[in-house]
């Protein structure tokens, strides 16, 4: 492989690469400076003779992650079309049937988003109009004052309006002061431990001829637990799944909860809902969400958390679902599922809106199969149940 | 034993040792050893992560350090630590004989403990030994920063010493489960290749080379039936580890042909969880053997 490869003789390399890392960035692989460096080395170092080789060279270099996989496959069967049928025959080179599948899957996504509706287009199933017209009356203007929160805060979230919901979920984001936490088995120095931290207390001597008059010690820190959230967003659930989205949302921008949405599928909302804006969260949660109202597969949506690589994430972690319990699958596999979860997490705490209701009992097959597995079940369905339920959450002995 | 000198030399040189590389994997270990980048392996557990920095490490010829990561893993674990028992001891020395002791005296390399990383940056040798750093997902996200400087820089600041520099670049290899995301920092130090389960026939010539003692018609019926149990809905789809240990299992017992009561047998090397079990019986009951 002395002879400069027949693919890329007498090309810039620099600028092949930048280029190359010019069109991946802009379909969303992050390629960073180092990186280019470091693919424009391997051009040098062993000039790629076929694509295949090309294919390699840049994927070990400019991609970082698995998920950007298929977007690089898109890019670069895009770029080296022609060359890359040659290639097709060879199991580990870049599959022109699958890059096609990427392009097909990103325009149909593309399309969807123009023509997109919006998360809330079906009625409302609960109605409010004969309370609606008072209650604006008595709220005044819609400030985001801590009185607008106070008044908003015992109303029923199916009774809120789109903007009232806004003010609930930007007071949620910064609602997450404290968190549930486990000790770590990291050590840090502090007056109140009880081991004697060796390398402190030597390195505090030096101050006093090597002779050790005071003793440091280490105690034991708390790192947060982690946190799973899973939303129902069934046709059943619809009144309050814009509630429950900017609970997720808040949640998943604190870094520290993986958010779940599930209505006949499970799909992960956590990367979609981190963005800064909430009108843009929102919109690309909504995208993603394609089976939103529609039927429940509450236990098939729970083992597929557990079979996913998020199921490791819950160990010791808290597992928080939200859903009225209305399944449509067999009530045997849930009590299976969950009994494998509660081996997994620390605590399982179901929000059900729904038990708010006077006289409300948990009959429905699944809530009851579910409920042995719970150690709280709360209703959740304003924002100060909320809250009360995130005081559960954080304090056990407090349980409703 | 010495330089690897292009992609295709690294699968032959990782062919002799029974490691059968796949065009990224060798493209990959290549690159990372001409630029001198970290290689940072993920993959579902059991395609080979691990072994491969182990091959790595006998094809050149050079030790292998190996950091298992953990929760808690601080700098004392990976980097260096003092030790304080004889520090104690220098002091009541000097107490005892009426000398004064000096800083430069009490942190000499004499009291440092050598942990993996700081052994690595300080290996003296003709050639870079291997540094494996293993799970590193398990670590907390703290240990990440720890490694940043030693990634990027192959070198190790102790503060009251100063900064150990590698005479030359150790070949290092992180492996990662994905059980959590890393972070950006680490990624952007890094190569990256993410191992794909290999097709049926490279998964064949991997059981015939692993498991000599098998014969072919068993090895390609394991590898099939294996193959269909990943497509299955399962907790943990079995790797080329659990297939390598389910052919040896099976030659063990002398099964030549591989039927359902086999499969019932040796179900325990395949599956690992009881819902998997019933999924693994259900498919061999389903599966036509013979």
């Amino acid at each position: 492989m002395e002879a400069p490869g027949p693919l890329l003789r007498s090309v810039d390399r620099a600028a092949f690469a930048v280029g190359l890392g010019e069109r991946l960035r802009r379909a969303g692989v992050p390629v960073t400076f180092t990186a280019l460096g470091a693919f424009t080395e391997a051009l040098g170092l062993s000039p790629p003779t076929d694509v295949t080789a090309l294919y390699w060279a840049a994927r070990v270099t400019l991609v970082d992650d698995v998920a950007h996989l298929p977007a690089f496959d898109a890019v670069f069967g895009a770029v080296f079309r022609d060359a890359a049928r040659a290639a097709a025959g060879q199991a580990s080179g870049p599959r022109q049937d699958h890059v096609d599948d990427v392009l097909a899957s990103l325009s149909s996504a593309s399309a969807e988003t123009s023509t997109g509706l919006p998360w809330h287009t079906l009625p409302h199933v609960v109605g409010t109009d004969d309370r609606s017209p008072a209650d604006d009356v008595t709220r005044g203007l819609p400030e985001l004052l801590p009185s607008a929160l106070e008044s908003l805060a015992d109303t029923p979230f199916d009774e809120l309006d789109a903007e009232q919901l806004a003010q609930i979920g930007a007071w949620l984001e910064r609602a997450w002061l404290r968190w549930p936490t486990r000790p770590s088995r990291r050590r840090r120095v502090h007056p109140s431990g009880r081991v004697v931290a060796l390398r402190e207390t030597i390195a505090a001597s030096r101050r006093t001829g090597w002779e050790a008059l005071e003793l440091s010690r280490t105690r034991g820190v708390l790192r947060p637990r982690p946190l799973t959230l899973l939303v129902d967003v069934s046709q059943s659930m619809q009144p309050y799944a814009g509630a429950y989205l900017h609970l997720m949302r808040a949640l998943a921008r604190t870094g520290r909860a993986e958010t779940f949405a599930f209505s006949t599928s499970l799909t992960r909302l956590t990367p979609a809902l981190r963005h800064r804006s909430a009108t843009v969260a929102m919109q690309r949660a909504t995208e993603q969400v394609v089976d939103r109202y529609g039927g429940t597969h509450l236990a098939s949506s729970l083992a597929g958390l557990l079979a996913s690589r998020h199921g490791n994430a819950l160990r010791g972690g808290v597992l928080v679902v939200a859903s009225d319990g209305w399944d449509s699958d067999d009530p045997a596999i849930l009590v299976r599922t969950l009994a494998r979860i509660r081996l997994r997490v620390h605590r399982v705490v179901w929000l059900n809106p729904r038990a708010a209701a006077p006289g409300f009992e948990p009959l429905v097959g699944s809530m009851a199969a579910a409920l042995p597995f719970c150690d709280a079940f709360l209703p959740a369905h304003t924002a100060r149940a909320m809250r009360e339920a995130w005081e559960v959450l954080l304090d056990p002995s407090s349980r409703a | 034993m010495s330089r690897l000198t292009s992609a295709v030399d690294v699968r032959e040189r990782f062919d002799t040792q029974d490691y059968l590389a796949d065009e990224g994997t060798s493209t990959a270990v290549f690159l990372a050893l001409q630029i001198g980048l970290p290689l940072l392996l993920e993959g579902e557990p059991g395609v080979g992560k691990t072994t491969a920095a182990k091959v790595l490490a006998r094809v050149l010829d050079v030790p292998l350090i190996r950091l298992q990561c953990y929760e808690g893993l601080s700098a004392g674990e990976a980097l260096y630590d003092w030790n304080y028992q004889r520090q104690l001891l220098a002091i009541r020395l000097a107490e005892a004989t009426h000398e004064r002791l000096s800083e430069a005296e009490l942190f000499t390399e004499e009291f440092l403990i050598e942990r993996p990383i700081l052994a690595c940056v300080r290996h003296r040798g003709p050639r870079p030994p291997v540094l494996l750093i293993d799970e590193i997902d398990r670590a907390d996200d703290e240990f990440e920063a720890l490694l940043l400087e030693f990634l990027g820089e192959a070198s190790v600041t102790v503060p009251e010493l100063g900064t150990f520099n590698a005479e030359r670049k150790p070949v290092v290899v992180l492996t990662s489960n994905r059980s959590r995301d890393l972070h950006d920092a680490l990624r952007r130090r890094c190569l990256y290749h993410w191992l794909e389960f290999p097709d049926a026939a490279r998964a064949v010539a991997i059981l015939r080379r692993t498991v000599p003692q098998a014969n072919l018609a068993l090895v390609e019926s394991a590898t099939r039936f294996v193959g269909h149990v990943r497509t299955l809905d399962v907790d943990k789809p079995p790797g080329i580890a659990e297939a390598i240990n389910w052919v040896a299992a099976l030659s063990v017992l002398g099964v030549t042909e591989l039927g359902r009561s086999d499969v019932l047998d040796t179900l325990g090397v395949l599956a690992k969880t009881p819902d998997d079990r019933d999924a693994v019986l259900a498919a061999a009951d389903a599966y036509g053997f013979g």
